[in-house]
């Protein structure tokens, strides 16, 4: 009996652990209309209102969560944010009085008329319903899928700026790899100036400008915009950030940049999908 | 009263019965819930609560290693698709996980009280190793000292801090709160 009993459980051990990996080959190896990735957006039609339903009803918890977090980190805030407000005033003080402050604004105006965001797309409203927890990967699951006209590659924003683009869609839901994850790569331009460079995220979750020439004169302080070339899936002039700091090494061939993005990831509710 | 005689009194019985099946489905959508809808929002220590994790191993230890590792399989499949993850990747550290959980119920005699917080900070230990090789396996990056100090570290407090809470929980809904003042009596 008790010889059946030791059997019985190491086949159930053997058939689940070979069931996981059948499960995890099939997976990578069908494309997105195979049997795995059905009955993951078959169970998400199921569950999708109900992790909607679910997102509502935690947000007045989640907010309150915010709230204390914010609380313990307000003082420190309330010290940089004085710091800034004194560098910004000594420098704009110093800043105009020099010619080279009239072309900057120029240059800026310049980019505010010729970069409206977004133009001349459809936008699809959605609410960010799940997100992964693992460290490896980056990725939300919005409300919106192929029934309201998501398709893979479509970017994502919100008001802050972009937040990354579409990699899976099903009809109600889309999951969407935020501009933090490693895989993520964006053609993008520093504004003002048009010193081109591909925007990537990272495992640590910084982002970071690269390849960008070391002879282009990029400033702390400088916008990274989409540059929604032609061969990019993005359209042009979505805001994704600031330039943080700029590192320069001899040996290396291009520019170390790193990058402070406008969305703060942490707290995505309602998104954008922009239709091209 | 020692962990062991709970999973191993259990595990005489063949099959868990409809009504232990019943409470094991509420836990299931309970561990799927709160690692979907609450997890995300509760960052601590700069990492996650793994609450799918530390429910596989408490389930484990209350109904011993078949249970845990088919309870492991179904929670690890349904958070993936309810995650938009990689299908098997999950479920198979979960049937891991929950069996060598309920191995380790069945056969050592520890204190109920340290067991869950041993269990779970082995698990997370052994969860995490398994799906940063996995990260490796599919040509992601996986910096040593980002995972050692921004992931593991993290993981290992922060689960090992809810172990307990949990563990009660989870023993009163399939045990019943008799077990534990019978268990507090010895």
């Amino acid at each position: 009996m008790n010889r059946r009993r030791v059997l019985r459980r190491r086949i159930v051990l053997a058939v689940l652990l070979l069931l996981s990996v059948a499960l995890l080959t099939a997976y990578f190896r069908e494309s997105d209309s195979g049997i795995a990735h059905g009955v993951q957006s078959g169970v998400l039609r199921a569950v999708g209102p109900l992790q909607s339903g679910t997102a509502r009803v935690t947000k007045p918890f989640r907010d309150g969560w915010n709230w204390v977090g914010d609380l313990f980190s307000a003082k420190s805030q309330v010290k940089a944010l004085k710091n800034e407000v004194q560098q910004l005033r000594a420098g704009l003080a110093s800043e105009l009085t020099t010619q080279a402050e009239n072309d900057q604004l120029r240059a800026l105006l310049d980019f505010q008329k010729d970069h409206v965001f977004p133009k001349d797309v459809d936008l699809v409203t959605a609410r960010v319903i799940a997100r992964t927890t693992s460290a490896w990967y980056s990725t939300v699951t919005i409300s919106a899928g192929s029934s309201d006209g998501v398709d893979v590659y479509d970017p994502v924003i919100n008001g802050q700026g972009l937040v990354g683009r579409i990699t899976t869609v099903f009809a109600n839901s889309a999951k969407v790899m935020l501009v933090t994850d490693q895989q993520s790569y964006i053609d993008s331009i520093v504004e003002p100036g048009g010193a081109q460079g591909i925007v990537s995220g990272s495992v640590t979750g910084d982002v970071t400008l690269e390849y960008v020439d070391k002879n282009e004169k990029v400033k702390v302080g400088q916008y990274i915009v989409t540059s929604g070339r032609d061969s990019s899936v993005f359209v042009r002039g979505i805001p994704i950030g600031q330039v943080e700091s700029v590192g320069t090494q001899e040996v290396e061939l291009y520019q170390s940049i790193a990058i402070k993005p406008w969305v703060d990831f942490r707290r995505l509710d309602i998104v954008q999908v922009v239709i091209r | 009263m020692t962990i062991s005689r709970t999973a191993r009194q259990t595990n005489e019985r063949a099959w868990p019965t409809w009504a232990e099946v019943g409470r094991l489905a509420v836990v299931l959508l309970a561990a799927i819930l709160l690692q979907t809808a609450l997890a995300p929002h509760l960052r601590l220590l700069g990492a996650y609560p793994d609450f799918a994790l530390i429910i596989v191993v408490c389930v484990a230890l209350v109904k011993g290693s078949e249970t845990g590792a088919v309870f492991g399989f179904l929670t690890g499949l349904i958070s993936a698709i309810a995650l938009m993850e990689p299908f098997g990747l999950s479920a198979f550290v979960f049937v891991l996980i929950g069996y060598l959980a309920g191995r380790y119920a069945e056969t050592a005699d520890l204190p109920a009280g340290v067991a869950p917080l041993l269990t779970v900070f082995i698990a997370t230990l052994i969860a995490g190793v398994l799906l940063a090789m996995a990260q490796f396996l599919l040509a992601r990056e996986v910096p040593l000292g980002f995972f050692f100090g921004r992931v593991l570290l993290p993981s290992l407090v922060l689960n090992t801090l809810l172990a307990a809470p949990i563990y009660l929980l989870v023993r009163v809904w399939l045990r019943g709160a008799g077990d534990l003042r019978a268990a507090a009596a010895r």
